[in-house]
């Protein structure tokens, strides 16, 4: 998947955490008493929005791969707004810390200049945006269809007690008791994908019968000599 | 990598660790200088000094120097013949004796030239300046210099007398025996003015003088001085 | 009202303790390092053994020109350290010193993944200035540091995650709460895995590959001059405290000790912080510089496996003593 088909189902979820969010919320309290937890949420949601959306049309790629680090790092905090502190961690650890790294890492390989790129436009505009929102309507559907009148319980998590309704030990037990089959078949994917890798990684040309890299072949007195 | 060397994996780290670890421990081998003078050998080249009277303006110096640092000048006098009627000599008098130490790259190839030992390594080193032109040393600092030489290192036991000095008790006993001499009758050579006869009176002067300012130096060992110059 | 002065209190002792332990770590670094080498190290500045060389230095890049390269991104070179710096402190926030509600600056309830992460995205300063500087050499440096964030951001999660496993949670007090003392030999490798990965996540030498300044210059930091350099130079201090901190928590016990542990444990703690920095200084000057495939191989075919090894070893425990 290229970086920027990424940087667009993730916007598209960005969208669709804001939209769940306010039809999540909205009827039960109504807009006209919003707390202060439901402002910085439609703030923050507004913000993540927006890196999103910037992510996607800005045409410096290293711009793009660090406006993705705003959208995140404003999910991360959405997350944290309800309560769910394990999530927004989790988030911030493998989006930010290594996705993006690994964004970032294979952008500096490539010859992206500093500046705006030229060709940075696909061309695939409209077909992007149209993935993008019948993405966002599907989600924010069978979001909305699923809690349609669940209410999160946020005071919970602000006396600091240990039932609030996104703290580590609500998540893990909903995980590994109710949700246990999806979670293995998912590690089950992940080793496959993990063995798919060190194949793919380790295929050798047919001419060359001995893999091994030069630094193996080196005489040990050699070994950090630097 | 062996395996019969290789006692238990790891012991190479450990005594890396235990390496730096134990220098830590010992005694550092920094020399607070400007606080502390540096432990410097006795011959330590630090500065030239010029033994002017030594010099004879052969530019012999001069000449091999390879960064041409040395500055001479000097002029030509005519000295009355030694005995009457005998023939006018002429002498080189120095003018001006300047080493550039800015250029200077502290070869020593001056001084082993020099076939008249004017020129000598004094260990001092503390003569930065702030304006790179203070570093050419006319005659009179070079001279300066010369005060803070060390004397040379002690013959052999038993050793043959250096050849000037050998030269010089042979002219001063031979002065001394015409003194003796002169003591009983006062001869007319005498009571002659100095001026008529100088190359008498240089060398009875040479005599007197050790080659080597010794005497005035306050570097008398081959230890480095320890204490500020004046 | 006294809410917010306990809040107020707080930070601004964290922010004492961010400012003051980095440099105390740097100073150690140049006297140990120093009479590691037979050297004496900073003797004039401060008067005394030269205490005060790091605060004369940094009146020193204070007075320096600020300067971006012509070519520079030049909002991104302005802002990596900022980014460099910044999780940082907030890590520092959350570690716990002694026993208690009083002696953290924010009990976070996932611990550990908080540091981690915010540890984690430290890194993309790195990253920032290695591309923003418009220089090769800055993007090598950028490179590697992501060659080997990615590498060593895995056994380093591993071994936290052992450590959490042997505690039954994820909380930094709540493990150093459950810690007893023969959790020492059992979690002794995922220890030193935690240690050694940190080092390198912090590019500490032997793991400075991507600041190796005798080949690449400075790295990512090539390009950066005055106060934003310093403030690089002091990310990486800040940490070294923050690892060291850390370890300490996580597999030292953290306020326990021997004796004294009522109302003194923060000295424990700071003790033990302490010792692991001498240590990260031993290391540097001991170890020549591992070379970028050897950084690659360490990491993966040693500490990996030896992580992976310790969450066995963890798990099986935990189901034998339960």
């Amino acid at each position: 998947m290229t970086p920027a088909a990424t940087a667009v189902l993730l916007a598209a979820q960005a969208q669709t955490h804001t939209h769940v969010q306010v039809q999540a919320q909205a009827p039960a309290q109504g807009f006209l008493s919003p707390t202060g937890v439901e402002i910085a949420f439609l703030l923050v949601g507004v913000v993540t929005f927006g890196a999103a959306v910037v992510t996607v049309t800005t045409r410096q790629l290293v711009h793009a791969a660090l406006w993705l680090v705003v959208a995140l790092g404003g999910l991360a905090v959405e997350y944290l707004l309800l309560t769910a502190e394990f999530i927004a961690w989790v988030q911030v650890l493998i989006y930010v810390g290594s996705v993006v790294v690994l964004l970032l890492f294979g952008l500096m390989l490539t010859k992206a200049p500093i500046g705006r790129s030229p060709d940075a436009d696909s061309g695939n505009r409209r077909a992007a945006l149209a993935v993008a929102v019948a993405s966002a309507a599907a989600l924010v559907w069978v979001v909305v269809d699923a809690f349609r009148t669940t209410w999160i319980d946020l005071d919970g998590a602000v006396a600091g007690a240990e039932g609030a309704r996104g703290s580590t030990q609500v998540t893990g037990e909903a995980l590994f008791r109710n949700w246990v089959l999806p979670f293995e078949a998912l590690s089950v994917l992940l080793l496959a994908a993990l063995v798919g890798a060190i194949v793919l990684s380790r295929r050798t040309s047919p001419g060359s019968d001995r893999p091994t890299p030069a630094s193996d072949r080196r005489p040990p007195s050699q070994e950090g000599a630097r | 990598m062996t395996m019969s060397r290789r006692s238990v994996p790891g012991s190479g780290l450990a005594k890396g660790l235990a390496v730096t670890l134990r220098t830590m421990t010992r005694k550092t081998v920094t020399e607070q200088y400007p606080e502390s003078q540096p432990h410097l050998p006795p011959r330590t080249r630090g500065v030239i000094g010029l033994f002017e009277e030594n010099c004879t303006v052969c530019m012999l110096c001069a000449r091999e120097c390879p960064d041409w640092c040395i500055y001479i000048d000097s002029h030509k006098e005519t000295v009355p013949p030694a005995a009457p009627g005998g023939r006018e000599r002429s002498r080189n008098v120095l003018d001006r004796f300047a080493i550039d130490f800015s250029l200077c790259m502290y070869c020593g190839i001056c001084i082993e030239v020099c076939p008249f030992d004017a020129l000598f390594w004094s260990p001092e080193f503390e003569y930065a300046e702030t304006d790179i032109r203070d570093l050419t040393h006319e005659r009179d600092k070079l001279r300066e210099w010369m005060w803070t030489v060390p004397a040379p290192p002690a013959l052999d036991a038993g050793a043959e007398e250096p050849k000037e000095v050998a030269a010089a008790r042979k002219t001063a006993d031979k002065l001394a025996a015409r003194q003796q001499t002169t003591a009983a009758e006062p001869p007319a050579r005498a009571t002659t003015p100095t001026g008529t006869v100088p190359h008498a009176d240089e060398q009875a002067r040479a005599a007197e003088r050790p080659t080597r300012p010794m005497g005035d130096s306050r570097q008398q060992t081959d230890q480095p001085r320890q204490e500020g110059r004046e | 009202m006294n809410d917010a002065l306990d809040v107020a209190l707080r930070l601004l002792v964290v922010f004492v303790a961010f400012l003051a332990l980095p440099l105390i770590v740097g100073q150690t670094e140049h006297k140990v390092m120093a009479h590691m080498q037979g050297r004496l190290g900073p003797m004039h500045a401060g008067g005394f053994h030269g205490w005060a060389q790091l605060v004369a230095d940094g009146v020193k890049f204070a007075q320096k020109e600020d300067v971006v390269p012509a070519g520079a991104d030049r909002r991104i070179f302005q802002l990596a350290p900022a980014v460099a710096l910044l999780p940082y402190l907030l890590v520092l926030l959350a570690i716990p010193v002694g026993p208690g509600e009083g002696a953290v600056g924010q009990a976070v309830d996932a611990g550990v993944f908080f540091v981690l992460a915010v540890m984690g995205v430290g890194v993309l300063g790195s990253l920032m200035a290695g591309w923003a500087s418009a220089n090769k050499f800055s993007l090598l440096g950028g490179l590697r540091t992501a060659a080997q964030l990615l590498a060593y951001e895995l056994p380093m999660l591993l071994a936290a995650a052992s450590v959490a496993m042997a505690a039954g949670t994820v909380s930094l007090p709540g493990i150093v709460d459950a810690f007893q003392w023969w959790w020492l030999p059992w979690q002794i490798v995922g220890a030193l895995v935690f240690f050694v990965a940190g080092l390198a996540e912090l590019q500490r030498p032997p793991f400075d590959m991507p600041v190796a300044d005798s080949e690449i210059i400075f790295g990512a930091y090539t390009e950066y001059t005055g106060l934003r350099f310093a403030l690089f130079l002091l990310a990486e201090y800040a940490g070294i405290v923050v690892l060291c901190g850390l370890t300490t928590v996580l597999f030292l016990g953290g306020w326990h000790g021997p004796w004294g542990a009522d109302g003194l444990g923060w000295v424990w703690t700071l003790l033990k912080t302490a010792v692991l920095a001498f240590v990260v200084i031993w290391l540097r000057v001991t170890y020549p510089r591992l070379r970028e495939d050897q950084l690659q191989k360490f990491s993966w075919t040693l500490l990996v496996p030896l992580a992976l090894a310790q969450i066995a070893l963890t798990g099986v425990v935990k189901v034998v003593i339960q």
